[in-house]
């Protein structure tokens, strides 16, 4: 082992460069290793925004579509889908509970969401988990409003606040006759709901009953006249379904996707998502490619390290060879370099990774709504980490090549 | 029926004389390009099938010759065994309790809507429902090459056939699409069991080329795709 303790050393007598070739590797490897790190808590908390849902019903579309605007707020539905639709599906066999959810109304910039009160029973999230209120209670009256976490969060509301809802996304038209009341605050969940006023199906209908052709009508009614008036909602969004026994979920789909009345689509949510990461992979398998070419650039830059080393230290070698060491024990002492330079560069990556996790994993949660568990690294991980070593050991071949061969001749004619 | 479809229709908006209009819409049809859904509920496991003619007998005009029926009676009672075209590891302790295989009309959208439909649904799913279950292979030759032949040709042919031929004569490659739609039941001793299914389905069937899978169980739903060339559906953790 004499040349793991003569690399050892004469590493540590370069301690400037080599560190920083460990750190070039170090970062390399952070890079790579959180890539892999958010992609999977970036999937996993997609899957867990959603749970206990059987069917989501929209408008016909994609799959994908659907899934991200019912779902996540993200884009807009296609077309509305008709109250009576709902209701036929609602009583279509197999069904246990249908839930309908009106989008396409905005506060501040978060959306708002029309629903019934029964959204707060079956909405599921993180394998089962329900919906909890920090204060206050479900709507109950048509101008009462629940609001998400981060809503409160970043708005400072109270309960019973007035809330007044915009028409439409990033809209100046506000619907300010008729003011919401806060009823509820929701606990953080991490997902969208965090990020919605959820309202009720009246209540978006009421703050539209004077609306004629998209414009506010003249002479319009009172907020207490539009409780008068008939509030049943004409259209909705989506609505989420829940079947009585799986057995049945495709019979099911097939018959709403072959509803006759109205074009509709029924997706599974689970199904849609693995779509979508179908879709996403392309640029997945990118960014993968980009982390494992930096990884490769770091082995490369500390390749270069130890060449350029290998001049300066012609008079290390020269002694070396002066007190009996053989070609051979040159050779392996720098690839012995190589390996350990690869091997700290890994661990000091990995220890990088979780002290950057630990501090950010709060933050990443709450913005981005990623939530990324504090479990150690995956066979995959582990694998590839043990290749980059290895791969380290192998590039530091050709240095130790070049070592064996000048240093039987040039060590001992050198002149300084 | 005649009022939803009247209140549908007048919440759109229509023009004059657009009255009579009907809706057309035609199912996605792709050759080589099948469904496959399976959902698990305790012992229990459905699964259904739709696959384009073309996949299983190579055509897909209704059947003219003998040889034509006789592709088509073989590759039914063929569908008829799910478990040989899907293979379930045998530790699960699989068995079939219900199969229903049927070869529907792809044209039964459009035009000749629900009259054509419920014949094929009807009918045929009926008769090869019963079939299967009593007397699985031995009448079943005799009884579907009948009802295919008087059902399906004759109807079929004479009416529908031709109008559509004047109809869409510019789209006669499109015209009589069909699928086989199978429905299974079956129960498992150990559905935890089954950790991968394997595609005989690909061997069976040279036309198909992949299937699109949804996949239901308590552990949530999941979507695959099979391909020939990878004829295994890995389920380590998804039942």
């Amino acid at each position: 082992m004499i040349f793991a303790r003569l690399a050892f050393r004469s590493l540590a007598a370069r301690w400037l460069t080599v560190s920083l070739t460990i750190l070039a590797i170090a970062l390399s490897v952070v890079l790579f290793l959180g890539v892999e790190k958010i992609r999977n808590g970036a999937k996993a908390s997609f899957a867990d925004t959603i749970s206990g849902t059987d069917l989501i019903v929209g408008a016909r579309s994609g799959s994908v579509q659907l899934l991200l605007y019912s779902v996540f707020r993200i884009g807009n539905a296609t077309n509305n889908v008709t109250w009576e639709s709902f209701e036929d599906i609602r009583e279509m066999p197999g069904v246990a509970w249908a839930i309908p959810l009106s989008l396409g109304d905005s506060h501040r910039g978060y959306r708002v969401l029309g629903t019934t009160a029964e959204y707060f029973d079956r909405y599921k999230f993180r394998a089962g988990k329900g919906l909890e209120f920090t204060s206050g209670v479900a709507f109950d009256d048509v101008f009462d409003a629940v609001l998400g976490a981060d809503v409160v969060a970043s708005l400072g509301y109270k309960l019973d606040d007035p809330i007044i809802v915009s028409h439409g996304i990033a809209s100046f038209t506000h619907h300010e006759d008729k003011p919401f009341r806060v009823a509820g605050i929701l606990a953080k969940t991490g997902t969208p709901v965090d990020r919605t006023v959820i309202v009720s199906l009246e209540g978006i209908e009421a703050i539209h009953v004077d609306w004629v052709g998209g414009g506010r009508a003249a002479g319009s009614l009172t907020a207490e006249q539009a409780r008068t008036l008939d509030l049943s909602p004409k259209a909705i969004t989506a609505a989420m379904i829940g079947v009585e026994s799986k057995l049945r979920i495709f019979t099911l789909q097939r018959a709403i996707n072959d509803y006759a009345e109205e074009p509709l689509l029924a997706v599974l949510p689970g199904v849609a998502l693995q779509e979508l990461w179908a879709v996403v992979g392309v640029a997945e398998t990118a960014l993968l490619g980009v982390s494992l070419m930096v990884v490769a650039t770091a082995l490369i830059g500390m390749v270069a390290m130890i060449f350029a080393g290998l001049n300066e230290r012609r008079r290390e070698m020269a002694i070396l060879r002066s007190v009996g060491a053989g070609p051979g024990l040159i050779m392996t002492m720098l690839i012995a370099e190589a390996a350990l330079i690869a091997a700290a560069g890994a661990a000091v990556g990995v220890a990088i990774l979780y002290a950057g996790l630990a501090a950010l994993q709060t933050w990443l949660d709450a913005t981005y709504g990623i939530y990324i568990p504090p479990t150690g690294l995956g066979e995959r991980e582990m694998i590839t980490l043990a290749a980059a070593v290895a791969a380290g050991a192998l590039a530091g071949l050709a240095p130790a090549a070049r070592a064996y061969f000048i240093s039987l001749s040039d060590g001992m004619s050198v002149k300084m | 029926m005649s009022f939803k479809f009247s209140t549908a229709l007048s919440l759109t908006i229509l023009t004059a004389g657009a009255a009579h209009t009907q809706t057309r819409e035609l199912d996605a049809h792709q050759h080589g390009h099948g469904a496959l859904n399976i959902a698990f509920e305790g012992a229990s496991v459905a699964m259904e099938l739709e696959v384009p003619g073309a996949d299983i007998v190579g055509f897909e005009h209704p059947a003219e010759s003998d040889a034509d029926r006789a592709l088509i009676d073989a590759a039914i009672a063929q569908l008829a065994k799910p478990l040989e075209l899907f293979a379930m590891p045998a530790a699960a302790g699989c068995t079939v309790t219900e199969a229903n295989v049927a070869l529907l009309g792809e044209d039964d959208h459009d035009e000749h809507g629900d009259d054509h439909k419920d014949e094929h649904d009807d009918d045929l799913k009926d008769e090869h429902a019963d079939d299967h279950k009593d007397e699985h292979d031995d009448d079943h030759k005799d009884e579907h090459a009948d009802d295919h032949k008087d059902e399906h040709d004759d109807d079929h042919n004479d009416e529908h056939a031709d109008d559509h031929k004047d109809e869409h004569a510019d789209e006669e490659g499109e015209e009589g699409h069909n699928e086989f739609h199978a429905e299974y039941a079956l129960t498992c001793a150990d559905p935890s069991a089954i950790d991968a299914i394997e595609f005989v389905y690909f061997e069976r069937f040279p036309n198909a080329a992949e299937l699109d899978i949804q996949l239901i169980s308590d552990k949530g739903a999941k979507g695959f795709e099979v391909e020939r060339d990878e004829p295994r559906l890995d389920l380590s953790g998804a039942i």
